[in-house]
């Protein structure tokens, strides 16, 4: 788990992506006809529910489901677990996506280190 | 009213009256009970001839090679002892004391601040370790806890993933943003 680390702070900081400022390339590079992130439930509806700001994210929909089965078969305890699963694999995804964007974001600052040599040594060679 | 008078000045000298003839009946003026110290048995000043010296250490059953008054440099106890300044703790648990809870015997010179060296106050105990060794460890514990934490701010640990996107602008509105004004577009993409 540390290698990306290890390549950060000890070899080669420009190749590692900052997870403090990303993503740093335009969202349509390499990634042609890419669609924005569907929001189902609406801000109105997540703020009455009283949903702690973490979770609203694009899972809300899920959450706002779940929360209303757990209030209504109360106090028992098994009858939401299908609502539960689909809010976790949910998170999972947008989790998996996460993991995406970081590996995007790496593969285009290598790409990026290629053609600044390949061009540093293009004028090398020209002059 | 002329009685009503007469009576606010006579009852507090009927019971002033009352008052010294019981004293009277108790005790004379001056005089202490039998089980208080004679007067020969309190301390004094501080002992400047070996006679008096002599004497002070035989009032505190003392030995003379042992008796030791404190400094007389205005700030001294007179001729009372000075112990050396250890708590009752260091005495030995196994030995029968005449006051096993005190660890003191009778007829035993007190401390000055016996009352403060007692075993459910101050307790001068030497440290198991010796006191160097056990503040070396503690300052390099300390240090090297402050080094590591100082270097994970420095360069913090994070799993290889990107930021969490969140909807509605990164929740402008939600983190308390100015409803008036127009926020930053911020537009999350799938992948």
């Amino acid at each position: 788990m540390g290698a990306h680390l290890g390549r950060r702070y000890l070899w080669d900081a420009e190749a590692e992506p900052d997870p403090l400022n990303m993503p740093s390339f335009p969202a349509e590079l390499g990634l042609p006809g890419r669609q924005p992130r569907a929001m189902v439930a609406s801000a109105a509806q997540l703020a009455q529910a009283r949903v702690p700001l973490e979770q609203r994210d694009f899972c809300g929909h899920h959450l706002l489901r779940l929360l209303r089965c757990q209030r209504d078969t109360f106090p028992v305890p098994w009858q939401c677990h299908p609502l539960r699963h689909r809010w976790d694999s949910c998170q999972h995804e947008d989790y998996v996506m996460r993991m995406k964007e970081f590996e995007r974001e790496r593969r285009l600052r290598l790409r990026q280190q290629r053609l600044r040599q390949r061009h540093g040594d293009g004028d090398g060679d020209s002059e | 009213m002329a009685a009503g008078a007469l009576r606010g000045v006579l009852w507090p000298r009927a019971a002033a009256g009352l008052r010294a003839a019981r004293a009277a009946l108790a005790a004379p003026a001056g005089a202490r009970a039998a089980s208080e110290m004679s007067q020969d048995m309190m301390p004094g000043p501080y002992p400047r001839t070996p006679e008096e010296r002599a004497a002070a250490a035989k009032k505190y059953n003392m030995r003379v090679e042992d008796y030791q008054p404190y400094p007389d440099d205005g700030l001294g106890y007179g001729d009372y002892p000075m112990l050396p300044n250890k708590s009752q703790y260091e005495r030995d648990p196994w030995y029968q004391w005449d006051q096993p809870d005190m660890r003191h015997n009778w007829g035993e010179p007190m401390h000055w601040d016996f009352d403060m060296y007692i075993r459910n106050r101050v307790d001068t105990s030497p440290t198991v370790v010796p006191w160097h060794t056990m503040s070396k460890h503690f300052l390099l514990f300390l240090s090297i806890m402050l080094i590591m934490f100082g270097l994970g701010e420095i360069y913090p640990s994070y799993r290889p993933v990107g930021p969490k996107q969140y909807p509605f602008n990164d929740l402008y509105l939600e983190k308390g943003g100015d409803p008036n004004k127009k926020p930053p577009t911020v537009i999350h993409y799938e992948i």
